[in-house]
């Protein structure tokens, strides 16, 4: 799988994937998309770049611990569910709010949208997490 | 702050501060010991701001809804008993993590030492303050974890292991029966509010008249009884001495154990009064009383020792808490609530005193130790207090508690009449004999007497004062409540006695209150516990050689044997139900499957396939369908795998194509996303096993394969004819709530993600933490190939 070919398409679509996994995320709430999507999708590009080009390759200038990934995505989640009880609201309760910023307009501010990131991780980090352990043993 | 939230802070915060112990140990490294010391000196703060309401006569009752429609809320409530509880819970927290900083070694891993022990101090702390029975069970199981988690603190130590173990049996199975006794509880009076209960007393009346009564205080006690180590459940104590002495000193002698007690102390006011209450508690009581102080003589070990003199004390609480008539229900509460504060004090200054002894000398046996009070003169003061103190010696607090309780067995012993007016009250002279013996026999065993020429260390020395201060400061505890007894009867145990009796109590305990029978008791203890002293050898070597003769007499026998038989079982039982090959378990779900969806179809509608259907396929869909059905009869037909990967993963593009046709883009986005990744995972994985599949398959199983898989797609496809055009589901359709609530309530237009995010937003956490439990899984069933067998 290591041709010319494989190599420069990966390498042009890279950034573009991670772009586009990142507004997937971002525009989940009112468009197709969201948490699960944009790290299914985060996480194939990084395993497509770990085939292509090798993981020991890959890993001597970029290993990040993906099990960190998870952790903070759940911890995450976690925080925006428990975050309502303080203000005396129930367990998971979410709450929206409009800003109105220059040049941007309106924006939806949505406490979802927070877990919807913890989701995110979660995703990337244990799908990442898998395909390491799996491609690391011999 | 009010002091409802002040409870909520002082059980809370020990938690999330141990949660962030990891990051503040990386930058305090050895000191972080000060760090959990701070927070038992923060939730000591918050006990004693809400104290002085309680002590006059005040309880704290409030809840924050948390599963109000069955009935189970997180509510906290405070009166005297679980203030005091409070108070030994947090200060004796405070004291033990302050005297850790000088007994754990810097090479330990202390981070996780620390933590723990915070988490068990919240735990506890929420367990005494708990006003709804499920919520005390969570925080009682959570207090038996935290404990299998400090005693097993040398993972590497098989006696520590098996200690831990067995300590989680014995007291979360306790556990289990205690939920099966609040169960039936709350089958009697409708509510798990404990304050609702007590505060109640026709309700109370009810309970006592009730055919379940007996049922609810039977499975309640087996809880209390395996915490607290009493009757049979006491093995587990001795082995849990396999843990750091301090957590020894906190857990198993002033905290955890007595949770046991304390239940049973909350439990007083339903169950007492009644003649079973008397029998089932203070029966259990005496027994473990005389029997645990009378195996303390055959310990060599310092902690051993006092491991079974716990064990015999807490007894003595039980026997009072249990002492009870229909006209007086709570003889010997007030000497109860006494006598467990002091226990707490001087036993675990006494584990206090073993550590250091244990840290200088490094050995733990008594027969290797002797003379040590010129070497250590400050310690030999501080286990002479606490040891003076707990053989009952004047003017210590141990002294007055335990004339309470002589006392109260007098009183309950003439209320019962008959030959119980003696036999009650020697019963009590007795443990208080053998407790005598066993507290000198400390002293002399350790302090006095002769160096021994070999076995010790040249040097041995006080330690320093971060390890002599907290003791110091338990004995002089000991000294205050001996000397100045009205300090702790108006504070603590007066508001406790009180809030149990829902009485004020007027209590006075004096030091000298002339020449009582109770008095003429203690002597005769004096006398007989001198006497019995004389003969503690020989009363140990007859104990050894009756259990080198009949080994079978012993609880720790038969605990052994069913442990052995279970492990049996269950490795014959995993090795028939997981043979390993992927294809039975998928079988075996598939088969799972067809039953679960084939009993609804039958019981809806009585036409398997419903009359009128409509079979007009579009030309675009048929085409689509025609490349599906190739796709699918290539991954099951072609020979080598990396085809018929190629073809499954064809077949997953295909209906994700066809989900673009039906309108729903988040689902053939993730289609195509989940698609490539697996096919990536396959592709990584083939590399590794023979690429030729395909081994002769016998003909019946080839045959009895296909038939399951036919069943299986024939099954789907009728659920599906059902669920799309078939007959008028009973129920109202969900979609509806969703897509008009989706924007109103959520603020988002993608329905698909509000569900997953919001409305469900409980099932997805759920789901993402299932996801991370495969990741470390699948990591540890990489890493763990090879290793065993």
């Amino acid at each position: 799988m290591t041709t010319t070919i494989t190599k420069t398409v990966t390498r042009i679509c890279l950034p573009l994937v991670i772009l586009f996994s990142i507004s997937l995320l971002l525009a989940g709430h009112n468009n197709p998309g969201g948490g699960f999507i944009g790290g299914v999708m985060f996480a194939s590009v990084i395993a497509l770049t770990y085939v292509v080009y090798g993981l020991d390759h890959i890993k001597s200038f970029f290993d990040p611990d993906w099990g960190n990934w998870f952790g903070f995505g759940l911890l995450l989640a976690s925080f925006t569910a428990f975050a309502a009880i303080p203000f005396g609201h129930n367990f998971f309760r979410s709450a929206v709010e409009f800003l109105h910023l220059p040049f941007f307009g309106e924006i939806e501010l949505v406490s979802a949208g927070l877990f919807d990131i913890g989701v995110y991780f979660v995703v990337i980090g244990s799908l990442l997490f898998i395909f390491k352990s799996v491609g690391d043993d011999r | 702050m009010d002091s409802f939230t002040a409870i909520t802070l002082a059980v809370f915060l020990p938690f999330v501060l141990a949660g962030i112990l990891p990051m503040v140990g990386k930058v305090l490294k050895n000191r972080i010991g000060w760090y959990a010391s701070a927070v038992a000196f923060l939730s000591l703060m918050l006990v004693a701001w809400v104290a002085p309401a309680v002590i006059h006569g005040e309880d704290i009752h409030g809840s924050i809804s948390w599963l109000p429609s069955v009935g189970i809320d997180l509510s906290f409530y405070g009166d005297g008993l679980s203030i005091m509880f409070g108070f030994i819970v947090s200060g004796i927290g405070l004291i033990i993590m302050s005297y850790s900083n000088g007994y754990m070694s810097t090479r330990e891993d202390l981070p996780r030492y620390y933590q723990q022990l915070l988490f068990f101090m919240g735990s506890m702390l929420g367990m005494v303050f708990s006003a709804n029975l499920i919520q005390l069970f969570i925080f009682w199981e959570l207090t038996s974890i935290t404990s299998f988690l400090l005693i097993g603190y040398w993972r590497n130590r098989p006696l520590s292991v098996y200690g831990a173990t067995k300590s989680l049996l014995v007291t979360a199975t306790g556990g289990l029966f205690m939920l099966a006794g609040f169960l039936v509880l709350q089958s009697m009076t409708g509510t798990f509010d404990i304050p609702a209960i007590l505060q109640n007393e026709s309700m109370i009346a009810v309970i006592k008249g009730h055919e379940l009564f007996i049922l609810a205080l039977l499975l309640i006690l087996i809880g209390a009884t395996s915490k607290s180590a009493q009757g049979p459940f006491y093995i587990w104590l001795p082995n849990a001495m396999e843990a750091p002495t301090p957590v020894s000193a906190f857990l198993h002698s002033a905290t955890m154990v007595k949770a046991g007690i304390y239940l049973v102390a909350r439990m007083h006011p339903i169950f007492s009064g009644t003649d079973a209450w008397f029998i089932l508690v203070s029966g259990v009581g005496i027994i473990t009383m005389l029997a645990a102080g009378f195996l303390a003589f055959r310990q060599t070990d310092i902690k051993g020792i006092l491991a079974y003199s716990t064990i015999s004390q807490l007894a003595y609480l039980m026997t009072m808490y249990g002492y009870t008539t229909h006209q007086h229900p709570g003889i010997g509460v007030a000497a109860a609530s006494f006598h467990l504060l002091n226990h707490a004090s001087f036993k675990a200054c006494l584990f206090l005193v073993a550590g250091i002894v244990a840290h200088e000398t490094a050995t733990r046996d008594i027969t290797k130790m002797g003379g040590l009070r010129k070497e250590m003169p400050v310690t030999f003061i501080l286990a002479v207090i606490a040891a003076l103190s707990m053989a009952g010696i004047p003017p210590l607090s141990g002294f007055l508690s335990k004339e309470m309780f002589y006392e109260a067995s007098l009183e309950m012993g003439q209320a019962l009449g008959g030959s119980f007016t003696y036999m009650i009250p020697a019963l009590a002279v007795l443990g208080g004999v053998l407790t005598f013996a066993y507290s000198i026999k400390l002293i002399d065993g350790i302090f006095l007497g002769k160096r021994p020429a070999h076995g010790l260390p040249e040097h041995i020395h006080d330690p320093g004062w971060v390890m002599i201060l907290p003791t110091a400061l338990l004995a002089l505890l000991i000294v205050l409540f001996g000397l100045v007894p009205s300090i702790p009867s108006h504070y603590i145990v007066g508001p406790t006695a009180g809030s149990i009796l829902s009485e004020t109590a007027d209590l006075h305990i004096e030091l000298w209150h002339g020449f009582t029978p109770s008095l003429m008791m203690t002597i005769v203890t004096f006398v007989l516990g001198i006497l019995t002293y004389t003969r503690y050898e020989s009363i140990a070597a007859w104990q050894n050689r009756f259990n080198s003769r009949h080994p079978m007499i012993s609880v720790n026998y038969f605990y052994d044997a069913a442990v052995d038989n279970a492990k049996n079982i269950t490795s014959g039982f995993s090795s028939r139900m997981q043979p390993g090959t992927v294809k039975t378990y998928v079988t075996a779900l598939l088969l799972l499957l067809l039953v679960l969806f084939i009993i609804p179809v039958i019981q809806i509608s009585t036409d398997v396939i419903p009359a009128g259907l409509n079979f007009d396929i579009p030309p675009y869909e048929a085409i689509l369908f025609t490349f599906m059905i190739i796709a699918a009869l290539g991954a099951a037909l072609l020979p080598r795998y990396i085809p018929a990967v190629i073809s499954l993963s064809g077949l997953g593009y295909l209906v994700s194509l066809l989900f673009i046709y039906l309108s729903a883009p988040d689902l053939a986005l993730t289609q195509v996303l989940v698609e490539t990744l697996s096919t990536i995972i396959f592709l990584l994985a083939i590399v590794k096993i023979p690429q030729r599949f395909r081994e002769r398959m016998s003909t019946s199983v080839l045959t009895k394969d296909i038939l399951i898989s036919s069943a299986v797609a024939l099954t789907v496809f009728i659920l599906m004819i059902n669920a799309t055009q078939g007959i008028v589901s009973p129920f109202e359709s969900l979609s509806h709530y969703f897509i008009e609530n989706s924007l109103p309530l959520a603020g988002g237009h993608n329905i698909v993600n509000v569900i997953i995010v919001d409305f469900r937003g409980y099932d997805t956490l759920g789901e993402i933490s299932v996801l991370c439990l495969a990741a470390f899984g699948v990591y540890n069933l990489i890493h763990s190939r090879g290793e065993g067998e």
